[in-house]
This record gives C-alpha cells, sequence and structure tokens, in this order.
C-alpha cells in the first residue's frame, strides 16, 4: 500500500463530516448512513493496510517546534485501529433516527475519531499530543449537548479532567524533548532513545502516569467516569468506553514501557498495586449500583485495573494481554453499552429497581437481554468468549512479576460474576410490569450494532489469535525493553521470550508484515 | 335456555334510599347494584369477553369430555401414559345441554364435539401426523390446565357443599372399595398393594371424583359459551350486563344437575357417588370452582417464584390468591403454568374480531398471548360478577328492592365481596381501565 492509504484514514473521517455538512436533508437516516459509511470505508482501508502495509508518512509540520506529521502503522496501532473504524461505525448505527441536530452529532463522532486514529498513527509525540487534545472538544460537546439529565455536571466534570489529563501529557512530552541529552526532537525514534536523568525520567513518568491514568481511568484518577458514562448517548459512551480509554492504556504501553523503560521497572510494583486497586474497587462499586450505566462504569474501571496491571507486570506474556485485553474490552463495553442504549431507549430508564422481566419472551426485550447477558458473561471471562484469552493471558503473564497484586485482581475478577448475576436477576427475571410494558420490540437496525459486536466477542473467544496474535512481537519487544533480565531468563516465562525479536521502533520501513497475522 | 328478554336486564338505577359506600371499591359495587358486572360496561370490553368466551369453550369441550374419561375409564391405571388420548366413545359423547337430545338446550349447536375442536385435533398447528407425535410436541390440548383446576378444587376442599365430606363417609368408602377391587381383578400386584396402602388408593379415588366433578361442571359450562358466542355474533347482547345476565339465567337454569362418580370396569357401571346422593351443580361444582380455581388456586412456578419460607405464602389457605382474578398473566412460557397452558389452547380458537383487535393494540400478533390472557381475566371478573349477583339473588334480596334494611343486606354481602379484592394483586382495579391490556 502507499503511504497516502495512512493519510487516507486519517481523512476519511474529515471528510465524512464535510459530507455531511453538504448533505441537502437534515433528515437523520442519510446523515448517519453516510457518517457510518465514511467509518466502513475506514475499516476495510485499515484491512487492507493489514493485508499490505504501507510505509510511514513524514511530512514537516512546524520543524521549528519538533512537530512533524509522522504516521506510521505497527502491530500495536494496527489492532486498535481496527477498533476504533468499527466502533465508530458501530456507533453511528447506534444513533437513534430521531435523534436532535444529527449533522452536528455526527460530524463531532467522526471528529472524534480523528483524534483517536490520529493519536494511534501518530510517530511524533507532539503530534500525539496534538490527537489525544482533539478527542476532548467533540467528546465534551456530546456529552454536553445530547447527555442526560446531569450532562452539563457530566461535561465540565469530563472536561476538567480530560484538561489535566491533556496538560499532563503536553508536560511530559515537551520535557521528554527539551531535556533529551541526545537533541531536541519529538520522534518517537528519538524518545526511544533518550538519554534522560533519573529524577527527570521519575518526573516525566509521573505527568504521564497522571494524563493517561485520568484518560483510562483507574483509581483514584476515575472520578470523571461514572457521572461521564452515566449522562453521555450511548453511541458516545460506547466510544468512550470502547476506543477513548484506549489511548491511555495505548499511552502508558508506547510512552511508559516503551520510552521510560528503567524507571517504569523501578515503578511497577506501586502500577500494579494501582491496578489492582482499580480492580478491587471497580468490583465492589459495581456490586452496589443502582444503575445499569453507573454498574457499567465501575465494571469498565475494573477491568482498566486489569489492563495497568498488565502494563506493570510488562512480561512479554501481559503485554500481549494488554493488547488483548484492550481489544476485548473495547468491544465488550460497546456491546454492554449498546444493549443498555437499547433497554434506556424503549423502557426510559436505566434504573436496575424500576426495571424488571424484561426477558419475559412476549412484551420484554428478550433478545437484547439476551445479548446483555452474553456480554456480561464476557466481561465475566467465560471460557469461549472474547474475555477469557484476554484475561487469562493477563493473568499469567502477571503472576511471575506480580503474584500478590495478580491474585487479588484474580479475585476482583470474580466479583463481575457477582454483580452481573446480580442485575441480570434484577433486570431480567421477575414480574414485568404491564402497565410500563407498553413498548414495541426492538427492530433489526436497532440491533445490529449490538449484534455485529456479540458475534465478534463471540467468534474472538472461539478463535483467541483474532485478539492475542497482533502484537506479539512488539510487545515481546517492549518487554525486553523493560525487563532486559528476560533475554538471560530464557524461554522459562514465555515461548516469545525464547525469539526476542529487534525492537521495531526505528526509521527503517515498518515490519508489520511479519507481525500481524495471517 | 332462551336469551335473557331485554325487560329482564334492564338494569335497576342505584337507590337513593340508602347512602353510597365508602368501600375503596365503591364504584364497582354501586355498579354491582345496579344490576352491573364488575367489568365496565363498554362495547370493546363486550366483544373481548365473548370472543374469549368463545376461544375458552372449544378446549373447554375438550377439557370435559377427557376428564370424565379419566374418571370414568382411565381411573386408577398406574401408568396413565395415555389419558390424554380421549377414546372416540367420549368424543362423541351428547352434551347434555346441546344438540336435539338435550332435555334442557342450552347451546342450538350439536351435542358431539366441536368442529373446530375436531379439525385442530386431526391437524394441530404442525398438520398431519401420529397423535402419539402430536401429542410429545404438544400441539394439542393442554388437559395440564384442567387437572391444575380439578387439583386445585381437590386441595382447597372443604369451600360449602357436602361433596368433600361425603368423601370420608363410609358409603363413599364402600363403593369405592368395589371399584377398586373390581378396576384391579386379576391383577394381585395392585391388589396387594391395595391391602397394604388402602388410603393411598382411596385418595386416588377421591380425585378421580373431583376428575368427574370438574368435567360434569364445565360439561354446561362449554355450551353456555358457545351460546353466548352465536347470540352475541347474531347481533343479541347490547352490553356487558346481558352477558352477565345471561349466565345467572344459565346458572339458575341448571343449578339442580346432578353431580356423581361412574365407573366403568368392562361393561360393569360402578356408582362410586350415585345421582340418588343429590349432589348438586351449583353448590358441589360451580361455587367450589370459583372458589378454588378463581379466587385461591395455588403459587405457581415460573413469573414469580415464591418461598414459603420467606412468607411470601400465606399460611392460611384462605388468603391464597393465585387464581385468574389475581394473576400476572406475563407468561414466561417455560415454567408450565396453567393459565399459561390455557392461554396457549385459546389461542387457537380465537374468533376473527378478536385477532383483529389484538393486532391494533401493543404488539400486535407478537404478544396477543397476553392479550387474549388479559381478556380471559376480563372475562372471569364477568363470570364472577354473575356468580356473586346469582348468589345474591338466592341468598338476599332482588336489587329494587324499596326496603333500606334488605338494601343494606346486599350492601354488606357485595362489600364482603370486595373486600377479597383489597389485596394489592387484584387486577379489579387494572380491568376498570381499556388501557390494561
Amino acid at each position: 500500500m502507499p503511504p497516502l492509504a495512512l493519510l487516507l484514514v486519517l481523512a476519511l473521517p474529515l471528510a465524512g463530516a464535510l459530507l455531511i455538512q453538504l448533505l441537502p436533508s437534515e433528515r437523520p437516516v442519510p446523515i448517519r448512513t453516510a457518517s457510518a459509511a465514511s467509518s466502513a470505508v475506514q475499516l476495510l482501508l485499515a484491512l487492507a493496510c493489514w493485508r499490505q502495509p504501507p510505509a510511514d508518512v513524514q511530512l514537516s509540520w512546524l520543524p521549528k517546534l519538533g512537530l512533524q506529521l509522522h504516521l506510521g502503522l505497527d502491530g500495536l496501532t494496527l489492532p486498535l485501529l481496527l477498533l476504533t473504524a468499527l466502533l465508530t461505525g458501530l456507533a453511528c448505527l447506534a444513533v437513534p433516527a430521531d435523534l436532535q441536530r444529527p449533522r452536528l452529532f455526527h460530524a463531532l463522532i467522526l471528529a472524534t475519531n480523528l483524534g483517536v486514529v490520529g493519536a494511534f498513527l501518530a510517530r511524533n509525540a507532539l503530534l500525539f499530543v496534538l490527537a489525544f487534545e482533539l478527542v476532548l472538544i467533540p467528546t465534551t460537546l456530546l456529552i454536553a449537548i445530547w447527555g442526560g439529565p446531569r450532562r452539563a455536571a457530566a461535561a465540565v466534570r469530563f472536561l476538567i479532567y480530560s484538561a489535566v489529563s491533556g496538560l499532563a501529557l503536553l508536560a511530559a512530552v515537551l520535557a521528554f524533548g527539551w531535556l533529551n541529552q541526545a537533541g531536541f526532537g519529538f520522534e518517537f525514534e528519538l524518545l526511544a532513545q533518550a538519554s534522560l536523568s533519573p529524577s527527570a525520567q521519575r518526573w516525566i513518568l509521573a505527568l504521564l502516569l497522571l494524563a493517561f491514568g485520568l484518560k483510562l481511568p483507574v483509581v483514584p484518577l476515575h472520578g470523571w467516569q461514572p457521572l461521564a458514562y452515566g449522562q453521555a448517548p450511548t453511541p458516545v459512551v460506547m466510544l468512550l468506553g470502547g476506543v477513548v480509554s484506549k489511548l491511555g492504556a495505548y499511552g502508558l504501553l508506547r510512552f511508559g514501557v516503551g520510552f521510560l523503560p528503567d524507571v517504569w521497572s523501578e515503578w511497577s510494583a506501586w502500577i500494579a498495586a494501582a491496578g489492582a486497586a482499580s480492580a478491587v474497587y471497580g468490583a465492589l462499586n459495581a456490586v452496589d449500583q443502582d444503575d445499569i450505566r453507573r454498574l457499567m462504569a465501575y465494571s469498565s474501571l475494573g477491568h482498566m485495573g486489569l489492563l495497568v496491571l498488565a502494563l506493570a507486570a510488562a512480561t512479554p506474556l501481559s503485554l500481549q494481554g494488554a493488547v488483548a485485553q484492550m481489544l476485548a474490552h473495547g468491544m465488550i463495553v460497546a456491546l454492554l453499552f449498546a444493549c443498555v442504549g437499547l433497554i434506556e431507549r424503549r423502557t426510559g430508564t436505566t434504573r436496575i429497581a424500576e426495571l424488571s422481566g424484561l426477558l419475559n419472551p412476549l412484551r420484554g426485550l428478550p433478545f437484547t437481554l439476551g445479548m446483555l447477558l452474553l456480554a456480561l458473561m464476557a466481561a465475566a471471562g467465560i471460557p469461549g468468549l472474547a474475555g477469557f484469552p484476554a484475561e487469562l493471558l493477563v493473568f499469567e503473564g502477571s503472576w511471575t512479576s506480580f503474584p500478590r497484586a495478580t491474585l487479588i485482581s484474580l479475585i476482583a475478577s470474580g466479583f463481575t460474576a457477582v454483580y452481573a448475576i446480580r442485575l441480570f436477576n434484577r433486570v431480567g427475571f421477575g414480574r414485568l410490569d404491564n402497565r410500563r410494558a407498553d413498548w414495541i420490540a426492538t427492530t433489526w437496525p436497532e440491533r445490529l450494532p449490538a449484534l455485529a459486536l456479540t458475534l465478534l466477542v463471540v467468534v474472538s473467544g472461539i478463535w483467541p489469535t483474532a485478539l492475542t496474535d497482533w502484537s506479539g512481537t512488539e510487545t515481546a519487544a517492549l518487554a525486553l525493553r523493560s525487563q532486559p533480565f528476560l533475554l538471560a531468563r530464557g524461554p522459562a516465562l514465555s515461548p516469545l521470550a525464547s525469539a526476542p525479536a529487534p525492537i521495531t521502533i526505528s526509521t527503517a520501513p515498518p515490519v508489520a508484515p511479519e507481525v500481524l497475522p495471517a | 335456555m332462551t336469551p335473557p328478554t331485554a325487560a329482564s336486564l334492564e338494569a335497576p338505577r342505584r337507590s337513593s334510599l340508602i347512602p353510597p359506600s365508602q368501600h375503596r371499591w365503591a364504584d364497582v359495587i354501586h355498579r354491582l347494584e345496579a344490576g352491573g358486572s364488575m367489568l365496565p360496561d363498554t362495547p370493546e370490553n363486550l366483544m373481548q369477553i365473548i370472543g374469549i368466551y368463545k376461544a375458552y369453550a372449544v378446549p373447554m369441550d375438550f377439557y370435559w369430555r377427557d376428564l370424565l374419561y379419566i374418571a370414568e375409564r382411565v381411573f386408577l391405571n398406574p401408568l396413565p401414559a395415555f389419558k390424554y388420548l380421549i377414546s372416540q366413545e367420549y368424543l362423541d359423547l351428547p352434551n347434555s345441554y346441546a344438540g336435539d337430545q338435550s332435555k334442557l338446550r342450552i347451546w342450538r349447536g350439536g351435542e358431539k364435539a366441536h368442529p373446530e375442536l375436531l379439525e385442530f385435533m386431526a391437524k394441530g398447528e404442525a398438520g398431519s401426523m401420529p397423535k402419539l407425535l402430536h401429542h410429545l410436541w404438544h400441539d394439542r390440548i393442554n388437559m395440564e390446565f384442567a387437572e391444575a383446576c380439578m387439583q386445585a378444587m381437590l386441595w382447597h376442599q372443604g369451600m360449602g357443599g357436602r361433596f368433600y365430606d361425603y368423601l370420608e363417609t363410609p358409603a363413599y368408602r364402600a363403593n369405592a372399595d368395589r371399584a377398586i377391587k373390581a378396576y384391579f381383578r386379576g391383577n394381585p400386584v395392585m391388589l396387594g398393594l391395595y391391602k397394604l396402602f388402602p388410603e393411598m388408593f382411596m385418595e386416588q379415588v377421591k380425585q378421580m371424583s373431583y376428575y368427574a366433578n370438574l368435567g360434569l361442571f364445565w360439561e354446561v359450562m362449554a355450551p353456555v359459551f358457545f351460546e353466548m358466542s352465536d347470540i352475541y355474533d347474531a347481533g343479541g347482547f347490547q352490553g356487558v350486563p346481558d352477558a352477565m345476565n345471561f349466565l345467572v339465567n344459565g346458572i339458575f337454569a341448571v343449578a339442580g344437575r346432578p353431580i356423581y362418580h361412574h365407573v366403568y370396569v368392562g361393561d360393569e357401571c360402578i356408582e362410586i357417588i350415585p345421582k340418588s346422593e343429590g349432589f348438586t351443580w351449583l353448590y358441589e361444582a360451580a361455587l367450589p370452582y370459583v372458589e378454588a380455581v378463581f379466587y385461591r388456586t395455588a403459587p405457581f412456578r415460573g413469573t414469580k417464584s415464591y418461598n414459603a419460607q420467606a412468607g411470601q405464602v400465606p399460611a392460611d389457605q384462605a388468603d391464597f390468591h393465585y387464581g385468574i382474578l389475581y394473576a400476572d398473566v406475563f407468561p414466561v412460557g417455560s415454567a408450565g403454568i396453567p393459565p399459561t397452558l390455557l392461554m396457549q389452547d385459546m389461542l387457537h380458537f380465537l374468533p376473527p374480531y378478536l385477532q383483529e383487535l389484538y393486532k391494533q393494540h401493543r404488539r400486535g400478533e407478537e404478544d396477543q398471548l397476553v392479550q387474549l390472557g388479559i381478556a380471559f381475566q376480563r372475562s372471569m371478573y364477568n363470570v364472577t360478577s354473575a356468580v356473586i349477583q346469582a348468589l345474591r339473588t338466592a341468598l338476599f334480596y332482588p336489587l329494587d328492592d324499596t326496603d333500606p334494611e334488605h338494601l343494606i343486606a346486599n350492601r354488606r354481602f357485595f362489600e364482603a365481596q370486595m373486600d377479597r379484592f383489597l389485596r394489592p394483586e387484584a387486577r379489579l382495579g387494572d380491568i376498570q381501565t381499556q388501557d390494561y391490556r
């Protein structure tokens, strides 16, 4: 593929947003179709890039500042790009047909896609910051304009937390560039070989942990999440949970594990502890929630804790598990919220106390509840579904480094089954109130996003290499940067360690063909 | 039986001789005092209840025949696997209240099994295939519903009348003993077991007597409902009170119909409960049936899990409230709830005007099972109203009585009946509006 393909991937959402503005009609369905189509083309293009990886795009933008439009694709970014394109398309399809001001809504969704894809493709830290910050504006507007009754508070809180996150990231990146004794610049290759004093490394990692910890989020930086997830419209929360939060995980992997391996190793025990604390805190809070959206928010927080644990361990297996968990969680959380969105659209509420008997085959929402059950099972790590291989890799990969934190996270993960069963028992079973159950059945077009995700969750569970084989070489290389002693330990830890690959972040053309699954 | 005349149906206006009721269901009580039903008098309500009576009557035509077949022929068969595969003799059994041979003709139609029933039994939903496959596929009339009703009557026992008490008498036991010995003649194993566990066999015979009781009760109700449907189709009913009064008149017309239990062993007929005992339809079958089935029955599994240890099931049987008048008709379709089975049976015989009505509301054809269940609930409130009015006629005073003391006595009777609907589970409030579907 020519390098232009990467520019095209980036330009597609922009073109889609412009196309929507030019559509003669304000009717939601054509607008929805246009935005979903642009995401579908982006997905197809990303798949084409998988088969024939393009070379990097490198255009000078503001050379004095060290800003370059440097885009590249490797085994870490390709699965996330696919996930972003997929979830954006499905989020567009999940937009209700009676939405007010659909032109602006879809333009903002595509702008979010632009920011996330830009961040994933960036090979320049300043470009990454720009894209990272770009996400903040459309998502805040989406919450503020189309959110629930407390949308203003949710949007303000999201804005403040995201602004702090963005500022911390900017400070970290600038410090990286300025304090690098090897030379000024923000290219990833430079940063990977940066020469920084130990104290500078610690300060930068602290800023990065703050920036990406807020984005993920992890305890205690999660204050924005329950409110934002509770108030954001369904398509937006599908993107927030499924894709935007992955920016934080990707950032930690790329910048923390990749660029600051020494200090990352030094602090990894604390990071693992934060991950375990998030897993426990998220799971216990989820058990206590009386609103499905908030329950999902805390569930997501718990699963992000597992992700952080895997990143902290930084073994080849755990990092592979982290990537798999990003993909699995992205699909599962999007599916959960797609189902919750359907329930909310029909019943008008997500309060658990007000819902019961939705499995009723004649007047309930049995199809939606069936998909919700499957999503909850996947979140609980039931074998045969997407959550299982990801969590297995995380736990197995982290056990050698942090057995206690892994054990605590494992127990916390078990609580997923508790709140899943509690939720399903209350919402699915029991008596359906005939006074309220006057809604019509969900239609197939409405079910489509959730149905597509359900199929993917099942297929990924049956064929787990679809989750795990994207980035084996990259994660193994990153693990070796973070834990060089693995080289000496040989194949005892993981088969991957027996064949260490060179670090793929280089000025050479990308090595994606060798590392991506055929 | 002739349709009620317009004069007999004219509902008297609420008397101003006594002050208004202060009961929570005062509006319903005033309606009953004016000769109305618990169900509001609207054209749609009339259409719903008559349509559902017809849909109910067709499977009921099978229920009563098979109940009598089991009580009289299957009897104590220890492996009654084929008890729902009724013999042709019982399918052709002439109904005592239909056809030319009947002494008191209620329905203008024939005395044999209803043509729609025969058509369904031949093909079912799945088309032509052996009877046994229809049975195993549940593509049939669900006799389990009828048996659940019978078991409710057996289990709740003493609800007026002398029937249950008679089952404890030496005369009944002697007849039952004779029937058991005749039925197992030449079967030393079963006779030996009878010797060892006589009460177990006696209990089974009592249950068979309730099979006969319910079968004879429904033998009357099926032609009543068929006739109501025919009258409605001919434009004969003007409102819900008309339909209720037809039932009241019917109740009194057949009140004296004998309730008995005969068993046939070969050519021999053994009268376990002879007609000469004088048990009658109204007091030994109709009233216990309404009490046991409409009001009480038993908690069923499924839609709501009742937990006896958590106090969700009343300790006193009299407080049971699991009948159709209280029922949540939302089926889950997996727990074998008896009303669900009846609703499935009625679904096959809905008149076209009800099918059209259901298509216009809620989820249309998708949830017509629920809609017909609620229509059934409405119709049973109307039947219960007929029973209440019949009891008032039998035990108290006419509605147009001018003596205030008599009207007060009627009022107390109605209020006592309405007290049973003060429970939160009662659907009396729901059926007052047309939105409840």
